[in-house]
């Protein structure tokens, strides 16, 4: 069965993306690497993360990319386009954390006959706020078909 | 004594320049998407399930739009590496990597099966201090993948830093005169 399609008309500007919660427990930390292939030691070596000024690893770009992408994805359906993102690797997510992703709507338009949306998609923990902040322009399909 | 960075040597000799082309050498592959989506519990159909997809107006399971992801089927992924992402061709003081941004943007789907190539680029390189070295080096680069019908999917731009360890610093301090 089809999920249910959002359509650019029912956007509000202002609304809540629902997102979601992911702990940075060990496992996550091998899922990561698995993941993304990323095999660079400040990711997974806290001897080599400590020695560089860090205070300890900490989970890597596409790791965070494809947590801000669920939250887009997940809200824009089948048939949206994530159309540009860009994020920010402010602050990081270490093991410990409690990583909560989520967005909200910040604007809504069209332009060359498309309907667009734009939203504030971020990453965030309890020790440093928001760690990840991204802007994400998404095409969505309208009602009538255009 | 160690030798001076030349900061505007090297933006003068990297800036512009092509710093990697390859093609991927397995086309888009349904369990490198599923690796994907389980480090972030993502359980989108459109990327995990071929039956679901298929009933869909795409008809074939989509590559999630993660730049990362994209690169990785042009380039990164099979073993071998083409290349590192890491750019260690452009010289810099310090050897220690961060990722401190990634713009993507998307022109159209990538699906499973699809060939994916790329072609980067440097597009800046500039210093800037950080807490822990003065002399840290910021490289932006660029990467244009082309599916194989040479249509580009997606652009991607993102800065990394290069910096030293604290260790490094100190060291260079002692060395300085």
């Amino acid at each position: 069965m089809r999920r249910p399609q959002l359509h650019w008309e029912d956007v509000e500007v202002g609304a809540e993306i629902e997102g979601f919660d992911i702990e940075i427990r060990p496992r996550r930390t091998f899922l990561q690497i698995s993941g993304s292939q990323d095999w660079y030691p400040v990711h997974h070596d806290p001897a080599f993360a400590r020695k560089a000024g860090h205070e300890d690893i900490f989970m890597n770009t596409g790791f965070l990319q494809a947590a801000l992408v669920r939250v887009i994805t997940d809200w824009m359906g089948d048939t949206g386009f994530l159309r540009k993102l860009y994020f920010e690797m402010r602050r990081q997510q270490r093991p410990g954390d409690t990583m909560i992703c989520k967005g909200k709507v910040t604007d809504r338009y069209r332009k060359d006959g498309e309907g667009w949306v734009e939203l504030e998609v971020w990453a965030e923990n309890e020790r440093d706020g928001v760690t990840t902040p991204a802007k994400a322009w998404v095409i969505l399909p309208s009602r009538d078909g255009v | 004594m160690a030798e001076r960075y030349d900061i505007e040597a090297v933006r003068q000799k990297y800036i512009g320049i092509e710093i990697a082309k390859s093609s991927g050498r397995y086309p888009v592959e349904y369990d490198a998407i599923r690796r994907h989506c389980h480090m972030a519990d993502d359980n989108n159909p459109l990327f995990l399930d071929p039956e679901y997809a298929a009933s869909t107006e795409h008809g074939a399971v989509l590559c999630p739009p993660s730049g990362w992801l994209a690169l990785y089927f042009a380039s990164l992924g099979p073993w071998p590496a083409v290349f590192e992402p890491l750019l260690p061709i452009v010289p810099a003081p310090g050897k220690r990597i961060v990722n401190m941004n990634q713009e993507v943007e998307w022109f159209a789907h990538i699906k499973v099966g699809d060939h994916l190539s790329v072609r980067r680029r440097v597009a800046d390189i500039y210093q800037k201090a950080i807490s822990i070295d003065p002399e840290a080096v910021w490289i932006v680069a660029e990467a244009i993948i082309t599916n194989q019908r040479d249509e580009t999917v997606c652009a991607i731009r993102n800065t990394l830093l290069f910096h030293r360890t604290p260790e490094e610093v100190a060291a260079a301090k002692e060395t300085t005169p």
